[in-house]
């Protein structure tokens, strides 16, 4: 039986499905008896959640996203002069 | 034919541009969170493209081209560190104590009862909580300890693939995770109590 602080250590595994299959039985039943750990274990996912939603980045900024797309569309006929077995153009 | 193969990219595997654009806007979320700055995350991430770009065809399995460009843009931003003279971080820090270990938000959150008419404590604690307040958090946390918690929680990466997106070893990974975790658990304790978003119950 593992006690509540190696139970905390091993939630935020369980949470992304990582845990090994003895493990996670260990946890799964020490959560059957612990009514606080379940507590913590709902406050950890909605953390978690909150951190990969909150922090997912800001979008490009439009003047970024036109170099970007000047970038790849010249990626892109090159691969194509490439693929028609051309001379890449300079 | 086979002459032209090995020039080419090989037929049936996808454009770059079209692998770029699928990855484009969870590349740039990453860059910031390198760079920590605007304008360095957008010259990091033309950079990785141009990167990407020219080392495309080298990538074996295009259905891995996402944690390949997180790991172009890793080694890009390492090197303009160390451009700019700055000393790339080391596995050293990993010595340090490990202080923050036994430190938990929930527990501390129960104890310090912040909002004692609350049925929903610690939820009310997380709802204090504002984009620009977890950026705070987070902009605060050791990048050593800040990727990888990055890679998998916001990303989606096992812990293998974050190991090799920031290349060091998956055990290191895993202690850097826990790490990780529990200075953000702490970070958003001591930000909540910094910026009055709690009170704490020894205070009047």
């Amino acid at each position: 039986m593992i006690d509540c602080p190696e139970a905390v250590r091993r939630m935020w595994s369980y949470l992304e499905r990582a845990l090994e299959s003895k493990p996670l039985e260990e946890l799964e039943a020490h959560l059957d008896t612990c009514t606080r750990c379940c507590g913590e274990l709902e406050f950890n996912r909605h953390l978690r959640e909150m951190v990969a939603v909150r922090e997912g980045g800001p979008p490009i900024p439009a003047d970024l996203q036109a170099r970007i797309d000047g970038l790849l569309s010249g990626a892109a006929e090159r691969a194509a002069g490439q693929a028609g077995d051309t001379e890449a153009p300079a | 034919m086979e002459t032209r193969r090995r020039a080419a990219i090989p037929s049936g595997r996808p454009a770059f541009a079209d692998v770029a654009r699928e990855h484009l806007e969870r590349l740039y979320g990453f860059c910031v969170h390198l760079a920590r700055d605007r304008t360095d995350a957008d010259d990091l991430l033309q950079e990785t493209l141009l990167r990407g770009m020219g080392a495309y065809s080298e990538l074996r399995e295009p259905e891995r081209a996402k944690g390949w460009l997180f790991a172009i843009a890793t080694n890009v931003w390492r090197d303009q560190l160390r451009a700019r003279g700055r000393r790339v971080q080391t596995a050293s820090l990993d010595a340090l104590d490990e202080d923050g270990d036994g430190f938990s938000l929930f527990q501390t959150i129960a104890i310090e009862d912040p909002f004692p008419y609350s049925d929903e404590l610690h939820l009310d604690f997380l709802r204090l909580f504002h984009d620009e307040d977890v950026q705070a958090v987070f902009g605060s946390i050791n990048p050593n300890y800040r990727l990888p918690l990055i890679l998998t929680v916001v990303h989606g990466f096992s812990c293998k693939e974050a190991a090799a997106v920031l290349d060091i070893p998956l055990g290191t990974v895993l202690s850097r995770l826990h790490r990780g975790r529990k200075e953000l658990e702490r970070g958003m304790w001591d930000y909540a109590v910094a910026h009055g978003l709690v009170t704490k119950a020894d205070e009047p």
